[in-house]
């Protein structure tokens, strides 16, 4: 009894998958037994296929039999039965599939395979001491990973599939004796109800997670370093691996994640403190300086101090613009650069700084175009600005904000304009978890993993501002006390 | 809780509040009328305005969750608890007027050379009318924050105001009677918890966090009186010409002024101060407002709200003396009532609620 025409469902599937050119197919004939194998070879391991596949096959002299072809004759670690309305989705998930005329049971081999990057220490998050891997592209890679990190049962990893046309696989990790129920429910949902074509980044899926996909501000977090994503899982936190991405997602998200840094956890306590002081001032900075700077040029003049109010006047004297046009117009000119120096090539960098700060800033003073407070105000608040990469682009749009509140109202626009920002701020929760906490709300036991930090030894519990199941990081049993 | 602010976040609520209005022309006006003996009359307030604290946390413990409107409604009629929150309505509006035109004056004659109304108006009405429309947990968390930044500017200027010349205040110069006269003459100023009991609904109420109540409620009486008494010690006779106390306490502090212009810091910790107060006072005039008409979309009674202070700000701003003067004349009942009657029919309230309670159980 015939069961499969395997010609015909080479040419069936081979229509079915659009004549592609990477699509192979490989028919055995042994007496009156036939198998073929059908596979995209672009997707799939060869050198496994040859050794695993076709050479146990060539030499296996007895007649074929299902049970054995499965069990036996392939040497590979996956080999499953499949209906045949999942063969399309199978071959494009690099499996072979195998149809034969003895029998009515269609199997798939695991062969997937395409190129990977090693993990490498990724370029935004380099680190002075402490691991240096990063993720890749390849969520597989990605989850081993974190499993090496985390050798738990507790850990689970959830599985399902985003994207319509680019059925990418979406893994939600996290431990299930820490994240709060609610959460991992609300963002499992959140997850299953996306609905999208094609996921080529997990940015792609992040604003389908926020809660206030309009704000400006990021709700959800991402890293690309697998000892920053295993630190907040044990934290509580649920992270969500995509496919094709580096980066992994992370929620819920708290605006002082992005002055936390991992070289912090790897250092003194009493240093880190320091940094992220300082971090905090390069924020205010960034954020500040270009509308406090115009406030106090075009109302406030008086409140700066005489040495300082000279030098302005004689620096800005005979300037064609008013100051409020002279910041725009540097503000400008600092933006054109930057965004010519990420899109030029490396080797015209230099050529682009020299223009940039030599001719466009050194000649534009020397013109009388811009004066030299106005030009150290504005790249002292885009210098500033990298103290918090994570932040960049808002910060850039809340720059513009400023300079228009000082410009037009001076220092109560600023003042405001602060206090409207921290207010809407405020509103923002990401996944029940306020947004500025642990300071507002004041949440006094996050407070040592906050600006100021503890020591590592003091860190003994786990942040609330997330809702954890337990409270103590490590849970001491009862007789070991 | 949802919706709802922690004791800390009312503690430090009630603490802005009570820095509103007492800051910048009260100790002038008051040195005015009783020379040194306003400390003296200020601590006789505050002591009187403190009973509000413990009658605010049984009201709490009493009613929990019930709206001081159908607290009122229940034991005092629909009718009187509506003309109640008439006179809150009124109250919250003079009170936000007079805030924000003696904080103008101070400003156009520090920072801004010329006149301003529509800077102060574009600064202050579009985060007033956000605040009240975002509600009173985000209103409350952002107080919070910028708590420390107020706290630290209060400080400041009271350590410069320590380091230059300072004599003892002359104390017991007025008679009794004027001290007691002063108490009626300044109440306007004074009944800052009638903002608390308006949003008692909205405190996350903890028996153990009651002392956070208490505590932010002595620092700022003790930051208050701090700012009297050193005031008074720097200008001595001359404390009724200052009519911006923070601000000059700063002034003529020779030791520091290589830093600087430091007056900066009193700009700044009093523009935060007005800003957090002008939001609680539109906030509380739209909740009065939605009590009175249930029906009112919040959005509207903001609309209000905005109105009816840009009608008054117009006609008082060119009139400040005349603001200030009406206060001291025709107001007093009005403060006096806030700060002093009301509580006390609160306790009444609360009282019989608990024997009630008592019975029946």
């Amino acid at each position: 009894m015939s069961y499969f025409n395997v010609e015909e469902k080479v040419e069936e599937y081979k229509k079915l998958l659009n004549d592609s050119v990477d699509f192979s197919s490989r028919i055995y004939k042994k007496d009156d037994q036939e198998v073929s194998l059908i596979f995209l070879k672009s997707i799939i391991d060869q050198e496994l296929l040859s050794n695993a596949v076709f050479l146990p096959l060539q030499t296996y002299e007895k007649p074929l039999d299902i049970d054995n072809l499965q069990n036996k004759i392939l040497k590979c670690a996956e080999v499953k039965e499949i209906k045949e309305e999942k063969v399309i989705d199978e071959i494009l998930n690099g499996r072979v599939i195998i149809f034969t005329n003895f029998s009515d049971k269609i199997i798939a081999i695991d062969l997937f395979k395409f190129p990977t990057r090693v993990p490498t220490e990724p370029p935004t998050s380099p680190v002075i001491q402490g691991p240096r891997e990063g993720f890749v592209e390849d969520i597989q890679t990605n989850i081993t990973l974190i499993r090496r990190r985390l050798k738990t049962d507790n850990l689970v990893i959830k599985s399902m599939e985003i994207g319509t046309e680019s059925k990418n696989k979406v893994a939600m990790c996290y431990l299930k004796d820490v994240a709060n129920d609610d959460l991992v429910d609300k963002v499992y949902k959140k997850l299953k109800s996306i609905v999208i074509n094609g996921v080529v980044d997990s940015y792609y899926i992040l604003s389908f997670l926020e809660e206030r996909p309009d704000s400006l501000f990021k709700q959800v977090g991402g890293a690309e370093k697998p000892d920053i994503v295993v630190s907040k899982i044990l934290e509580g936190k649920v992270a969500i691996i995509v496919d094709n991405s580096p980066i992994v997602l992370t929620i819920p998200f708290i605006i002082i994640e992005d002055l936390q840094n991992s070289n912090d956890y790897y250092t003194n306590h009493h240093y880190s403190s320091l940094i992220r002081i300082m971090r905090l001032i390069g924020l205010l900075i960034a954020i500040l300086a270009p509308g406090s700077y115009l406030a106090l040029q075009i109302y406030h003049y008086n409140i700066l101090p005489l040495n300082f109010l000279i030098t302005i006047a004689d620096t800005t004297l005979g300037l064609p613009f008013t100051p409020f046009l002279e910041i725009l117009f540097i503000f400008l000119l600092f933006q054109i650069l930057y965004e010519v120096s990420l899109r030029l090539p490396s080797y015209l960098g230099l050529a682009t700084s020299v223009v940039g700060a030599l001719i466009l800033g050194d000649t534009g003073i020397k013109a009388g175009l811009i004066s030299p407070p106005g030009v150290i105000i504005v790249a002292l608040s885009k210098i500033a600005l990298y103290t918090i990469p994570e932040q960049a682009s808002q910060i850039t749009v809340l720059q513009v904000v400023f300079i228009i509140l000082g410009g037009a109202l001076g220092v109560m626009g600023v003042t405001a304009g602060l206090i409207y920002l921290v207010n809407y701020l405020n509103k923002i929760d990401s996944y029940g978890t306020p947004y500025l906490a642990p300071y507002s709300p004041r949440i006094p036991a996050d407070l040592k993993d906050a600006i100021i930090t503890s020591a590592p030894t003091q860190m003994d519990e786990l942040p609330k501002s997330f809702s954890p199941k337990k409270s103590k990081k490590v849970e001491v049993k009862k007789d070991e006390e | 809780m949802k919706n709802k602010i922690s004791m800390r976040q009312a503690g430090i609520l009630i603490l802005i509040l009570i820095f509103s209005n007492k800051v910048l022309l009260l100790p002038a006006l008051m040195f005015d009328y009783v020379k040194g003996d306003a400390v003296i009359s200020l601590i006789l307030i505050f002591a009187l305005e403190f009973i509000s604290v413990p009658i605010l946390l049984k009201l709490k413990q009493t009613f929990q969750d019930q709206k001081l409107y159908d607290i009122l409604q229940k034991y005092l009629t629909k009718y009187v608890a509506k003309v109640l929150y008439v006179i809150f309505l009124i109250f919250i509006m003079l009170k936000a007027i007079l805030t924000f035109s003696i904080v103008y004056v101070y400003f156009k004659q520090q920072i801004y050379q010329e006149e301003f109304v529509s800077i102060a108006l574009i600064a202050f009405l579009p985060i007033m009318n956000h605040a009240t429309i975002s509600g009173l947990k985000p209103m409350a968390r952002t107080m919070e924050l910028f708590f420390f930044v107020i706290l630290c500017g209060f400080l400041f200027c009271l350590g410069i105001a320590v380091y230059t010349p300072l004599s003892v205040p002359d104390f017991f110069v007025a008679s009794a009677g004027k001290i007691f006269n002063s108490i009626y003459r300044y109440a306007f100023a004074f009944g800052d918890f009638i903002f608390l009991f308006m949003m008692i609904e909205k405190i996350d109420y903890k028996k153990s966090e009651e002392k956070k109540i208490y505590f932010y409620a002595i620092l700022g009486y003790v930051l208050v009186i701090l700012l009297f008494v050193l005031f008074y010690a720097k200008y001595e006779m001359t404390s009724f010409m200052h009519n911006d106390a923070l601000a000059d306490l700063l002034a003529y502090s020779v030791r520091f002024n290589a830093i600087g212009r430091l007056d900066i810091i009193a700009i700044l910790t009093l523009l935060f101060t007005t800003i957090f107060q002008m939001e609680i006072f539109c906030y509380a005039f739209c909740d009065s407002l939605i009590n009175i008409f249930p029906l009112m979309d919040k959005r509207y009674s903001v609309a209000i709200f905005d109105v009816f202070f840009l009608i008054l700000y117009y006609v008082f701003i060119g009139n400040y003396e005349i603001m200030v003067d009406a206060t001291v004349t025709y107001f007093p009942p009005l403060g006096i009532f806030i700060a002093f009657v009301f509580p006390i029919l609160i306790w009444i309230i609360s009282r019989i609620e608990r024997r009630k309670n008592e019975k029946t159980t």
